[in-house]
């Protein structure tokens, strides 16, 4: 069970998923922003499975949160849960399938899908993303899923199958290397295949380069 | 509905990158399922937003699966889009040691009819229905003709009932128009229920300018104030709008039934 997986991973000291850092407790298991690490005292306490999915909704700001792997996750929050399955279900609101994703892909029952064979597939408005060039493809994903600024994942497929992204930072498609720079203790959050976010952003600069 | 405390179920929506209203009734229902204890593991899943439909059975730890769209209709997506990314072959899928079931749209249900009366009286709790005309709107378009169908079947099934005076389905981009509600309804109360699965842009924005109750697409404080005014009072007439049918609490039952009704034709009938 995932479930078990991820309690024995905590008990080999792993403690942080993209920007949540979590801890067993008395009670059970408690999860916050990593930012909020020394301030724990002064957030706001939740309990449940839907509070996870709210909060992970809007950034700070109020604003829609599409891409949950954005960086950006609003502060001020810890949510108390009371055994590993509830800790699992609140880690997948904020990073839906992650833990699945990487203990699958550490199994050999996931593989990451290069770029060209999700575009291949695509049909209807997305078809033409069919025809994103190399260069294109390399440009837009440097720029849609930075870890700086955009997407906190690890991207494993490359723009062309048995090719590894390596027109990214080397840090960008290691599992190893926590991508908020913080050098944690983090369960890899891996990105196996092109998101729909991405294949959108390939549309638009299709449409761009067709004006 | 037989004991399905071993299987999984995954709810497919489509979702938004910019409304985030989309995924909420998907959302609601899911929880409502998981509330209820009927199946080991009940999982969200999108085209437009995480867990994609790429990722979903990754989660799913259960060997047997029902997929259940949580669209309006027939289509695009439930035709081409789910079944290519989730990689089925038909309504049975045997991969990896799993068995996939791939259940029809949630708007195919009969029970669907019940849910829209409901919504309707819901909206408007003291009408006289023999003085009432009731007006199901969905999308229409031409890229979709199951997307009209869907609506009409609806229309057609409530009107034998012969519970409202008249019952008509109308369309935002085919005719017969929503814009036209006045000329194509004669009683003095009309109610309209929007037959879309989430609320957004469409139900909050679109279609009442479309029935002249907004005048412009504006983004209110509360976009879900549009549906606390009733009634409209124009020309006369009053005028009743409810929310999208598919964030109706009883759809939870409609995705139960759903799951019975691929049961019964999928696997009883093969196994008789």
């Amino acid at each position: 069970m995932i479930r078990d997986e991820l309690a024995r991973l905590i008990q080999d000291g792993y403690n942080a998923l993209g920007e949540l850092e979590f801890a067993e407790s008395s009670h059970g298991y408690f999860l916050y922003h990593s930012a909020d690490r020394n301030l724990l005292s002064e957030t706001r306490v939740y309990h449940s499975i839907e509070d996870a999915r709210m909060i992970a909704k809007y950034d700070s700001s109020g604003a829609y949160r599409p891409l949950k792997g954005a960086p950006n996750l609003p502060r001020g929050w810890r949510i108390e849960l009371t055994n590993v399955d509830e800790l699992k279900r609140a880690l997948d609101s904020f990073y839906p399938g992650a833990i699945g994703s990487w203990l699958a892909y550490q199994n050999g029952k996931a593989h990451p899908v290069c770029l060209r064979q999700t575009l291949n597939r695509q049909t209807g408005m997305y078809r033409v993303t069919r025809k994103l060039t190399d260069e294109q493809a390399q440009n837009l994903v440097q720029e849609a899923c930075r870890s700086d600024s955009r997407c906190l994942r690890t991207i494993l497929w490359g723009i062309e199958d048995s090719r590894p992204p390596d027109f990214l930072p080397s840090s960008k498609f290691d599992p190893t290397v926590d991508q908020t720079g913080q050098q944690r203790a983090a369960l890899p959050f891996l990105c196996l295949e092109a998101c729909n976010l991405l294949v959108a952003a390939a549309r638009n600069t299709m449409k761009k380069s067709s004006r | 509905m037989p004991n399905k405390r071993k299987s999984s179920l995954v709810l497919v929506g489509h979702g938004s990158t910019l409304n985030p209203d989309s995924s909420a009734p998907t959302f609601q229902h899911a929880d409502e399922i998981v509330r209820r204890g009927l199946f080991a593991e009940v999982y969200c899943s999108f085209w437009k937003e995480e867990p994609s439909l790429r990722e979903v059975l990754q989660m799913v730890e259960g060997d047997d699966v029902y997929v259940v769209p949580n669209f309006i209709s027939e289509g695009y997506f439930t035709e081409i889009v789910i079944p290519r990314e989730l990689e089925l072959v038909g309504p049975i899928t045997h991969r990896s040691g799993k068995i996939i079931k791939y259940c029809e749209p949630v708007g195919n249900d009969p029970r669907m009819v019940d849910l829209l009366l409901h919504r309707a009286r819901e909206a408007a709790p003291k009408v006289p229905l023999e003085k009432t005309s009731l007006l199901i709107v969905g999308h229409g378009t031409s890229l979709n003709e199951k997307s009209a169908e869907a609506a009409q079947s609806q229309a057609r099934a409530i009107r034998e009932k012969g519970i409202y005076a008249e019952v008509f389905e109308a369309y935002m981009e085919e005719a017969p128009f929503v814009a036209d509600w006045r000329k194509n309804t004669s009683q003095p109360n009309v109610v309209v229920v929007p037959f879309f699965i989430a609320d957004g842009l469409h139900s909050y924005q679109d279609i009442p300018v479309l029935l002249g109750i907004e005048s412009a697409p504006t983004v209110a404080a509360s976009q879900q104030e549009v549906f606390r005014r009733n009634p409209y009072r124009l020309d006369g007439r009053a005028l009743y709008y409810a929310s999208a049918i598919g964030t109706e609490p009883l759809m939870a039952d409609v995705i139960l039934d759903t799951i019975d009704r691929f049961d019964r034709k999928h696997l009883y009938d093969s196994a008789a």
